[in-house]
């Protein structure tokens, strides 16, 4: 028995050995590779003009088309291929598309559109293709309002393409409340201002006879939060963007309260109050007025900000004898510090994401924007120069933007947008000068 | 009592047996030097101490030159001195010369030591190798295959097109740009280009991982081994060892039904690798989607160009489904573009690449 079972086995090992190479040669299975390396470009597309499908939309629907192609262009992750290299068009929105011609000129998506006016309505409907795959990506969407606001429109298309291409939330049908600025550094005049993300539609708020500080907006992006000097002391109010009416939170007398921000519920104000030569921490429910203070140290603490899920505060300090950045518990108490770089952090504002914390560093006789993780790890600086302030997060959490003044007498203050990987850096136009940014949430 | 007795005794034995035999167990005595010293009679010694004289005798031993005193043939000896005298003026009273060694130490301080390094670099291309190498082998490879071989080539087609490319540049440089300085600040405008770069790159020689071992398939029929068994129907064992060889043997040759082939060399799939990562383009993507992995499969056309319509997403991990969606989509659009023309890969070896598993996993180019 044991003599077979040796033949058995030697049988067997003969076997696996003859057969090795033929079972190495033959290929089981599909053919596996891994790619780890890619290339980061802006992704072409096209936009041709969309079709009006009444006789008063003509122009409507060139202008729509531009503000899309303007929009995805802007982000810095998108490439517009001219109309000039087009090689068939699109006469009709719902006719089949000739993928082979836009293969031809390398367009990887294709939005098309068309557009309805009557009256003072305006209907716009479009479409995206995945050129290369043959196929449309999402199904058609359409947008109704008035003519007045065709650049919403427009950037609603370019919200919804953005996002079906990046996966994640577009920012465009968004608004931005900032300071303008006019006249030279020792004599400036201030008012608020609030235009749309792309410096369009700009209008004041407030009037320049006193000077205004730090506007944010409120979570539904209705309300406005700023300081003012108007009583000679700074003092908070808040601001109906929709009644251009505003109200003082009230605050002891003696007492300074300034850099407000609101909670994500919007019923709550986190904000600085200096009192007797100290700086630290308070919060006011709007509506009754009762404050709580968070911070009870002999240093400075302002410039707070809420995390997303109100649970959380981060805020700077120089209790530890250089200004960093710390994380308390919305209800105060012990707090951690996040920042441990050279040079001073401030401003800190948590990411709408609440993976991330951008913050103003000056380090070596510079500005910086930048942003770190929640730990402090992982600290970038996308900008330098001679200053930088201010940052807000854009609604999606990709974009930020800030206020970068010019050296000299001469120096301006003006707005600039960069994304959070440091890429597309550009300024945004507005009519004067401008600082103190503050972002809004994507519109209803 | 008696145990006082056995440890003196003991005691005693160790000693006296140390005192005899320590010696041996003594480590090595330290190093010392030695002289070898020989033995000599007087009458040595005194041949040493005449071998010492010796050279005053020989001298006294020389002047007997008796020939002097025999003139008998002094017209013969005659001749042969004066040939004698001649040759000595010539080199012993030459030492004139010595005045020559004090000018040269003038000279080299001047221009000799500065001008003899260069001088001896020239000598080597007219003499032989020999003497080049050894005086300056670094320094002449160096300079002459960089400045040579370039300038002497490039300046006669590309010094007329030179001053056309300034031109180009400089309306570029106009407004815009330059008032906008900040745009200096980004930083990733540089790792974009890099990141470019690297997929740019050529195909390296080795691959990045080694191939995975080829899976055995558990089960497969083998019919027409398992009849020779038969023969030895009668026994059990015989037929258990026939059918462990037919199992053992259906699973190495498999017979497809598509044209199989040697496996794909390493090259070759590096090279397919490298087509796909080429039109891979990530910049479009959310963060949560630069999370996400994707495996996706696709079924090749004989001319090498991908079948569309078999792109299919087989897994994904480490984001939502909505991030896989994207990432997949991104994976798609790489394959079916820069396979519009076909991917360069073996006809021969068709049915090893007929169906292709890619797994994209962009955590090399995620931004951090």
């Amino acid at each position: 028995m044991s003599i077979r079972l040796l033949i058995m086995g030697l049988a067997l090992a003969c076997v696996a050995i003859m057969g090795g190479p033929n079972a190495a040669q033959a290929q089981q299975g599909p053919l596996r590779i891994e790619i780890t390396e890619g290339v980061i470009e802006p992704l072409p597309f096209a936009v041709p003009s969309f079709q009006p499908e009444s006789g008063a939309a003509g122009q409507m629907a060139v202008d729509l088309a531009r503000v899309v192609s303007e929009d995805l262009t802007g982000t810095g992750l998108f490439r517009e291929i001219p109309a000039s290299a087009f090689i068939s068009t699109v006469s009709d929105f719902n006719a089949p598309i000739q993928y082979a011609d836009w293969k031809a000129i390398n367009a990887q998506a294709l939005v098309t559109g068309a557009v309805n006016v009557s009256g003072n309505s305006l209907n716009v409907k479009f479409r995206l293709y995945d050129v290369f795959s043959g196929a449309e990506l999402g199904s058609g969407l359409q947008f109704s309002g008035t003519v007045d606001g065709w650049r919403r429109m427009a950037h609603k298309v370019a919200d919804a393409v953005y996002s079906r291409i990046t996966g994640e939330g577009g920012y465009f049908d968004s608004r931005v409340v900032y300071v303008s600025e006019t006249g030279p550094k020792d004599n400036r005049s201030k008012r608020l201002a609030i235009m749309d993300y792309d410096g369009a539609n700009v209008q004041y708020l407030t009037d320049s006879s006193s000077i205004v500080l730090a506007p944010r907006f409120s979570p539904t992006g209705d309300r406005v939060l700023y300081t003012s000097y108007e009583s000679g002391f700074p003092r908070i109010y808040v601001l109906d963007i929709g009644s251009v009416s505003r109200r003082v939170l009230e605050s002891a007398e003696g007492t300074m309260s300034f850099a407000p921000r609101f909670s994500p519920s919007g019923e709550t104000v986190v904000y600085s109050l200096a009192q007797g030569g100290n700086t630290d921490i308070y919060t006011m429910d709007i509506g009754s007025g009762q404050s709580v203070r968070l911070t009870n140290t002999p240093s400075i603490e302002t410039a707070p900000s809420f995390s997303p899920d109100g649970s959380r505060i981060v805020f700077e300090s120089d209790r530890s004898g250089t200004q960093q950045l710390y994380i308390m518990p919305v209800t105060g108490g012990e707090a951690t510090r996040i920042s441990f770089g050279s040079g001073r952090y401030g401003t800190p504002v948590w990411s709408p994401r609440g993976d991330l914390v951008a913050f103003t560093k000056q380090n070596a006789g510079r500005f910086h924007i930048g942003v770190m993780r929640l730990d402090g790890s992982e600290e970038r600086l996308l900008t330098a120069s001679f200053l930088d302030e201010g940052p807000t997060w854009a609604p999606n959490g990709r974009v930020i933007m800030f206020a970068r003044e010019t050296q000299g007498a001469g120096g301006s203050s003006s707005l600039f947008s960069v994304d959070i990987s440091g890429r597309n850096l550009k300024k945004v136009p507005t009519p004067e000068g401008g600082s103190d940014p503050s972002w809004s949430p994507l519109q209803k | 009592m008696d145990a006082g007795y056995y440890i003196s005794g003991a005691g005693h034995l160790g000693l006296i047996g140390w005192l005899l035999f320590g010696g041996v167990f003594r480590p090595d005595p330290p190093p010392f030097e030695t002289q070898e010293v020989s033995i000599i009679s007087g009458a040595e010694f005194d041949a040493i101490l005449a071998a010492q004289r010796a050279p005053d005798q020989a001298t006294d031993v020389a002047q007997p030159t008796a020939p002097e005193i025999t003139p008998d043939a002094p017209e013969v000896a005659a001749a042969p001195d004066e040939m004698i005298e001649q040759p000595q003026p010539v080199q012993t009273e030459t030492p004139p010369p010595d005045p020559a060694p004090e000018e040269v130490q003038e000279t080299p301080p001047a221009e000799a030591e500065v001008t003899d390094a260069a001088p001896i670099t020239p000598e080597p291309p007219s003499d032989v190798a020999v003497l080049a190498p050894e005086v300056a082998p670094t320094p002449v490879p160096r300079e002459a295959p960089r400045v040579a071989p370039e300038p002497v080539a490039q300046p006669d087609p590309e010094a007329t097109p030179d001053p056309v490319e300034q031109e180009a540049v400089t309306p570029d440089a106009e407004g815009e740009t330059s008032t906008q300085e900040p745009q200096e600040a980004t930083a990733p405008e540089e790792a974009t280009t890099e990141i470019v770069t690297e997929a740019t790159e050529a195909p390296r020689a080795a691959p990045n991982q080694s191939p995975r071992p080829p899976s055995r398939r558990p089960e497969a029929p083998a019919p027409q081994v398992a009849e020779t068994p038969s023969e030895n129907a009668n026994d059990t064992d015989a037929a258990a060892i026939a059918a462990a060889v037919a199992a053992a043997q259906s699973s190495a040759p498999d017979a497809p039904s598509a044209p199989s082939g040697p496996p794909l060399s390493a090259g070759e799939k590096e090279s397919l690798r490298v087509a796909v990562s080429s039109c891979w383009n990530v910049g479009s993507l959310s963060s949560d989607a630069l999370q996400t992995t994707v495996i996706v499969t696709v079924s090749m056309n004989q001319d090498g160009t991908p079948i569309v319509g078999t792109i299919q997403l087989a897994s994904s991990s480490g984001g939502s489904d909505a991030a896989a969606r994207q990432a997949f989509e991104a994976a798609r659009r790489a394959i079916i573009r820069c396979g519009a023309k076909g991917y360069q890969l073996p006809a021969d070896k068709f049915g090893q690449w007929q169906n292709i598993e890619m797994t994209f996993n962009p955590e090399r180019m995620r931004v951090k």
